[in-house]
């Protein structure tokens, strides 16, 4: 029988392989886009709740955690959808 | 006192309750936090400069390595399940198997920098250095600035493998030792959001 730290390493890595093939079918737009940020949110939320032991640690840290992949993960979306937001945010002129 | 409820290798020290511990120390959140503003600071960056050079994003991944970036994901996962191991192992005051796998745990971690001074040649060779473009000066600052990290927490997984050997841990006193994972972790986790940035999207 597989073991709990076992099977988080096995999906971790399988979802590490997928992204991988999805880098070599060079897709692009919003179906890779939604991936990507689907994939940083899972994996993140594994590596904190199992490795990191957060899913029964103490709920502020535990939430500042999933805050700031929720937050890398809404940039990757704005990033795609509406990169120039970004863009007029940051001209010099 | 036990805690039916909370599997055995969650185990809390005795001095801290089954739920709402905090792991390792108060002082590696605060580095841990500190990292993560720092990143999440470049991650911006990383999509301004898209925002403004969106052709040159789109076709720089095409440029670079996947294999290397795949590569570095899997030992750095991989890395990190030792860890996990190191601290089940210290719970069951076994601290011959906590050194073998912090032992495996740096090992594997040092395929990192291996791998990235291979990869960085072979992008020297083929013309993908700091002044080919802007996709890959934004790639060079922030994946050697996170090469920079993972240094420093292998140098924290030596000290504690180096305490371990020394019989400094056990399963009443593993907290250093926990810290030292958990910074390990975080640049795992920093990792996860790099490598998607760079190998994959367009």
């Amino acid at each position: 029988m597989i073991k709990h730290a076992e099977k988080i390493w096995l999906t971790l890595i399988g979802l590490t392989l997928a992204g991988a093939w999805l880098a070599e079918t060079g897709h692009a737009g919003w179906p890779l886009t939604l991936t990507v940020a689907a994939l940083i949110g899972f994996k993140g939320m594994l590596i904190v709740d199992h490795y990191m032991e957060m899913r029964l640690a103490n709920r502020r840290i535990r939430r500042a955690l999933l805050i700031f992949i929720s937050l890398v993960m809404l940039l990757v979306i704005i990033g795609y959808g509406w990169g120039d937001i970004f863009r007029q945010m940051t001209l010099l002129n | 006192m036990s805690h039916p409820d909370v599997p055995e290798t969650i185990r809390p020290l005795a001095d801290e309750p089954a739920h709402g511990r905090i792991p390792g120390n108060g002082g590696i959140w605060v580095g841990i936090f500190c990292i993560w503003v720092e990143f999440l600071m470049l991650f911006v960056v990383y999509f301004v400069a898209k925002a403004h050079n969106p052709e040159a994003f789109n076709s720089g991944p095409a440029k670079l390595v996947t294999l290397a970036g795949t590569s570095i994901t899997l030992l750095l996962l991989t890395s990190g399940y030792c860890m996990v191991k190191a601290i089940e192992a210290i719970r069951r005051d076994n601290q011959k198997a906590t050194l073998r796998w912090i032992i495996a745990a740096i090992i594997l971690g040092l395929g990192y920098p291996i791998i990235k001074y291979f990869e960085i040649r072979w992008n020297v060779a083929h013309g993908v250095d700091g002044e080919a473009g802007i996709f890959y000066t934004v790639y060079y600052y922030l994946t050697l600035n996170h090469l920079v990290h993972v240094s420093w927490a292998l140098l924290g997984l030596s000290w504690v493998g180096i305490r371990t050997s020394m019989g400094f841990y056990s399963s009443t006193n593993y907290r250093t030792l926990e810290a030292a994972a958990l910074f390990w972790h975080t640049t795992d986790v920093i990792w996860l959001v790099i490598f998607p940035f760079f190998y994959i999207l367009r």
